[in-house]
């Protein structure tokens, strides 16, 4: 079914020419912190913005790299992103597996609890965190952080990637157990490659949860040192008594372009497994 | 499958349970008897500052400051626990009341004699820091709300004495986008020095709440004519760069934008606030005392090194390098011996103005009050709803919530 | 080491007949660290909290605190009154305006990113993300005060340069709600787009080339190929955002109601009226008791409108 080259040309071009628009008006606040890190007053504020200021500065952005730790941690947020994505898909992906895959008691009660849960208020679990991870020791300790957001993670991790699975036909993985492949192998050898794309999108979504997770990692860790780049950039967070608000924008802005970097090395990951004309369920 | 979600949550429980028993620390060693750790919340110059003072002073304790963004949350969730809980924090006095009822607090006077206190602070920052009866906190250095002026605009004979001069000023000036006077006019802390220029309050001294006191209503009220002649946002960012921009020829700001605006180039001038003509009182806003509050656990397990480090606090020499660093007015009587301190006018404006002031009430309470008259002055300045029935409701909201606090 | 050992496990099963119980035992193996991480971090503060609402536990009781027993719940329904009514009903609202959008915006730009021979794909699919990959709360003071500040702000800068009067954004309940909006969406879309791009993918090729040739329209494909093939996929993040949004605090929160900075716009979600009502008395036994019956309140209200993720079964 080919159409004919103009009329898909012109197609093209009026759908670039729609997302261009949209990822400008996406990226009107971002131009904005960008111009306002730029600026060489100090503010975020004036009554003659432009997105071009007069004059140009990178003052701010030395600044966030000799002034604050930000290596330090960067450093933090790589370690604890990097060892949750990894516990999340380890902890994850047999739960979505046996999920999608197996029939037995208590499959569908949990999972319809598990959605359920998403309805807590969680405003109050703090507290009750604290007095889980204390006593453990764990407080203070990127263990309990990890704790704290694989598990926070772990019911979306397994409800996704169960979703995923399910589209996968069960014909293949038949016909592989037919010639006495086990479990493990099964997942690791089938499953897994066809599944590329949803493994893909979770370690993103889990990865950019802790990358941006703030509250329990100021709360949780004491001292600039222990802090993640979420944290530390709260820290530095422009108030009425500190702060300066180029630095801040600055530094967030610095702190959302490992995720994109990520995100746009990633992207072939996230294209389709599954191969037009393969078997479906 | 019930039966399996309970055996799950089951374990859940126990696993808490026996890992709460295990609590109780071994003693501490000498090495960590000697270490305190102090959390804080301010800039890098006042908490450097008072580093380096420490280290000198008592070069045998380990003093470790550290950075805590939410301190407050984080305190009501540690409480005493030793393996997170800091043995010192640097804060505001109005949180003591929430602390001392917790239990988590030990009176300073456990460390250093009431006489000794008596003799060394200014009394005002040693009242503030009283709950029932007890001294909670080791003043370090005061702040309060200054007026300022932008001289390009309003000279300093043309400063004005009275709110009423003040409110003709603002009529004169606010107009093109330039506003006479403004500040941050929906807040609690801001609002309240007018508040208590009329004789009302917020909250009394004993717990009380006060906005439906006729003194309140009647500040609210007058209040208001000033409020439709500023800007319709009310939070920092607004308020701080009108004036620093030069948009704003007068305002009410905290010492710490003193800095700010000297250095966009402002030639700054620091008055008297106000006088009230109804009332001949002048705006009286709140005053905070920043200083050290001690643990309990701390003032217990390690008595010695604590009381070494309060005792340093108290030298002149710690509040002269915070007014050095960032202008803070100190505490202790003696620095205002000191040429440094007594030649600072933004220090001794401070000073001046807390003549006038009221220390923000330290009961628990207070937290309550905070949020319910935002809502109010909100109601009455930006939505435009009647004083009077605000004032009550907002009143009979306060008490219900106090109510619930217990 | 130990997928090894499930696996002789599963062999010895297999081998001993596949006997249903052991079936089941394998089942939950496999999916026990998962289904502990959860009821560490997910059921505990939940329970907990249960625990916490049949206690004193407050300000004067804080490490002393003792049962007392459904009092709390007593005084907690005192919050559900005609306040709580209406932050229910605009909750409701807010949810249902901001996952029609969200659903309608994604699936068209995911839509638009999946058109046959997009060369730069990957650069707009990077670019829209972007909003992801900054922490919430720095957005959020972003849109406040760069776009929405009356004094200062971008969108007003735009309208005194159209020769228009400037605008209090935030004051206004209904403006402020659809700021708000606003602001969800540059939040939440790049999750969604994300998501639905994901499952757009893993749709069958073939069975648009069948429709194709059967002579189906854009629409007719869109309606009876792609959104059944997509809707398994996209079901649990679309129940789990709509969980989300019905929680939302920190975007209404911050935007109009932060405390030194409230813009005078009285719109309350559920949350946001309960952290007024309750969280702000520092009375954990009572705050603790308002979270379970909201708690509850959100069970019911999802499975009243039957919300959960259907399996095709």
């Amino acid at each position: 079914m080919k159409r004919p080259r103009g009329k898909q040309n012109l197609k093209l071009f009026i759908v670039n020419l729609i997302l261009i628009l949209i990822c400008f008006i996406t990226f009107i606040p971002i131009l904005y912190a960008f111009s306002v890190s730029i600026n060489e007053q100090n503010s975020l504020l004036g009554s003659d913005f432009s997105f071009i200021p007069g004059r140009v500065t990178i003052e701010n952005y030395r600044k966030v790299f000799t002034e604050e730790p930000v290596l330090m941690w960067f450093r933090n947020s790589l370690i604890l992103a990097v060892s949750t994505v990894v516990i999340s898909l380890g902890t994850g992906i047999p739960a979505a597996y046996i999920f999608s895959r197996r029939r037995f008691p208590g499959r569908n009660a949990i999972l319809q609890l598990l959605i359920l849960l998403y309805a807590f208020p969680s405003l109050l679990s703090m507290t009750a965190l604290y007095k889980l991870l204390s006593p453990m020791g764990l407080i203070n300790t990127r263990t309990g952080l990890i704790i704290v957001y694989t598990g926070t993670m772990a019911v979306f991790a397994l409800w996704n990637m169960k979703g995923y699975f399910d589209t996968i036909p069960v014909e293949i993985e038949e016909s592989a157990m037919i010639d006495g492949a086990g479990p493990v192998r099964i997942v690791c050898r089938i499953v897994l490659p066809l599944a590329k794309p949803t493994i893909a999108v979770t370690a993103m979504m889990v990865l950019i949860y802790v990358w941006n997770e703030y509250i329990f990692a100021i709360n949780f860790m004491t001292g600039e040192s222990s802090y993640t780049l979420a944290a530390g950039l709260y820290s530095l967070q422009a108030n009425e008594t500190s702060g300066s608000w180029p630095v801040f924008s600055a530094a967030s802005l610095v702190v959302s372009l490992p995720i994109l970097v990520i995100f746009f090395a990633m992207q072939r990951n996230m294209a389709s497994g599954l191969t037009s004309g393969g078997v479906k369920g | 499958m019930k039966k399996i979600i309970t055996l799950l949550l089951s374990v859940t429980m126990l696993a808490g349970l026996l890992c709460g028993c295990g609590a109780q620390g071994p003693s501490l060693t000498e090495e960590e008897k000697n270490t305190i750790v102090i959390w804080h919340d301010k800039e890098e110059a006042v908490s450097g500052a008072l580093l380096e003072e420490l280290k000198t002073l008592v070069p045998d304790v380990t003093v470790q400051m550290e950075y805590k963004s939410n301190l407050t949350e984080a305190l009501k969730m540690v409480g005493n626990d030793p393996k997170a809980a800091p043995d010192m924090y640097f804060f505001a006095h109005d949180k003591i009341g929430v602390y001392a009822e917790m239990g988590i607090l030990a009176p300073v006077t456990g460390l250093i004699d009431r006489q000794t206190l008596d003799a060394a602070y200014v009394p005002m920052t040693l009242d503030a820091a009283v709950y029932k009866g007890e001294i909670y906190q080791l003043p370090v250095y005061f702040e309060t709300l200054l007026f300022m002026y932008n001289r390009r605009y309003m000279a300093d004979e043309a400063v004005p004495d009275t709110t009423e001069k003040l409110y003709a000023y603002m009529e004169e000036k606010t107009r093109g986008g330039h506003y006479g006077f403004v500040e941050q006019h929906s807040t609690a802390y801001y609002s309240a020095g007018w508040i208590h220029g009329f004789g009302g309050c917020i909250m009394d001294e004993n717990g009380q709440a006060g906005l439906s006191l006729p003194e309140t209503i009647t500040a609210l009220e007058y209040h208001r004519k000033f409020v439709e002649l500023m800007p319709g946002e009310s939070e920092y960012a607004t308020v701080n760069t009108l004036f620093q921009e030069g948009k704003a020829h007068a305002t009410i700001g905290g010492p710490w934008l003193v800095s700010a605006a000297r250095a966009s180039g402002m030639d700054l001038g620091i008055a008297a606030m106000p006088v009230i003509d109804e009332t001949q009182i002048p705006i009286s806003p709140y005053m905070g005392v920043q200083g050290v509050q001690v643990l309990k656990y701390a003032a217990e397990n390690k008595t010695e090194a604590a009381r070494k480090v309060l005792q340093a606090l108290m030298q002149p020499s710690v509040g002269v390098a915070l007014a050095r660093v960032s202008g803070c007015a100190p505490a202790v009587e003696a620095c205002y011996e000191e040429e440094e301190v007594s030649s600072d006018d933004v220090v001794m404006a401070m000073r001046a103005t807390a003549e006038n002031t009221i220390p923000m009430p330290n009961r628990p309470e207070m937290d309550i009050m905070w949020t319910v008259a935002a809502d109010l002055l909100v109601n009455i300045n930006m939505s435009g709803q009647d004083v009077t029935e605000s004032c009550n409701a907002a009143q009979q909201n306060a008490e219900e919530l106090i109510k619930k606090m217990q | 080491m130990l997928p090894e050992i499930m696996e002789v496990g599963l062999n010895i099963m297999k081998k001993t007949d596949t006997k249903k119980k052991n079936s089941t035992l394998f089942s939950y193996l496999w999916s026990a660290p998962s289904l502990l991480l959860i009821s560490l971090i997910v059921i505990f503060p939940i329970i907990y909290t249960g625990y916490i609402s049949l206690t004193n536990m407050n300000v004067y009781h804080w490490f002393t605190y003792d049962l007392i027993g459904l009092d709390n719940y007593k005084e907690a329904l005192l919050v559900f009154d005609s306040g709580f009514l209406s932050a229910l009903i605009l909750t409701v609202v807010w949810t249902a305006v901001n996952m029609i959008l969200q659903l309608v915006i994604a699936y068209v730009l995911a839509s638009l990113l999946n058109t046959n021979g997009l060369k730069l794909r990957n650069g707009y699919r990077t670019l829209l993300i972007f909003p992801w990959a900054m922490p919430g709360y720095v957005s959020i003071l972003l849109w406040k005060t760069g776009m929405f500040n009356s004094q200062f702000g971008l969108l007003n800068q735009w309208m005194e340069r159209l020769g228009l009067s400037p605008v209090r954004w935030l004051a206004d309940d209904v403006s402020a709600f659809i700021c708000c909006t606003v602001v969800n969406l540059w939040l939440a879309l790049p999750f969604m787009i994300t998501i639905i791009d994901g499952a757009l993918q893993s749709v069958d090729r073939s069975y648009y080339e069948s429709a194709l040739l059967d002579g189906a329209g854009f629409w007719q494909r869109t309606w009876y190929i792609t959104i059944p093939a997509i809707r398994p996929i996209i079901a649990p993040s679309v129940v789990i955002t709509i969980f989300t949004t019905f929680k939302q605090f920190d975007v209404i929160y911050l935007m109009t109601q932060q405390a030194g900075a409230k813009t005078g716009a009285h719109i309350h979600t559920i949350l946001t009226y309960a952290y007024e009502n309750a969280f702000i008395t520092n009375n954990y036994g009572y705050s603790s008791a308002v979270s379970m019956i909201i708690f509850v309140l959100l069970i019911v209200f999802s499975c009243a409108i039957n919300m959960k993720p259907k399996e095709e079964s």
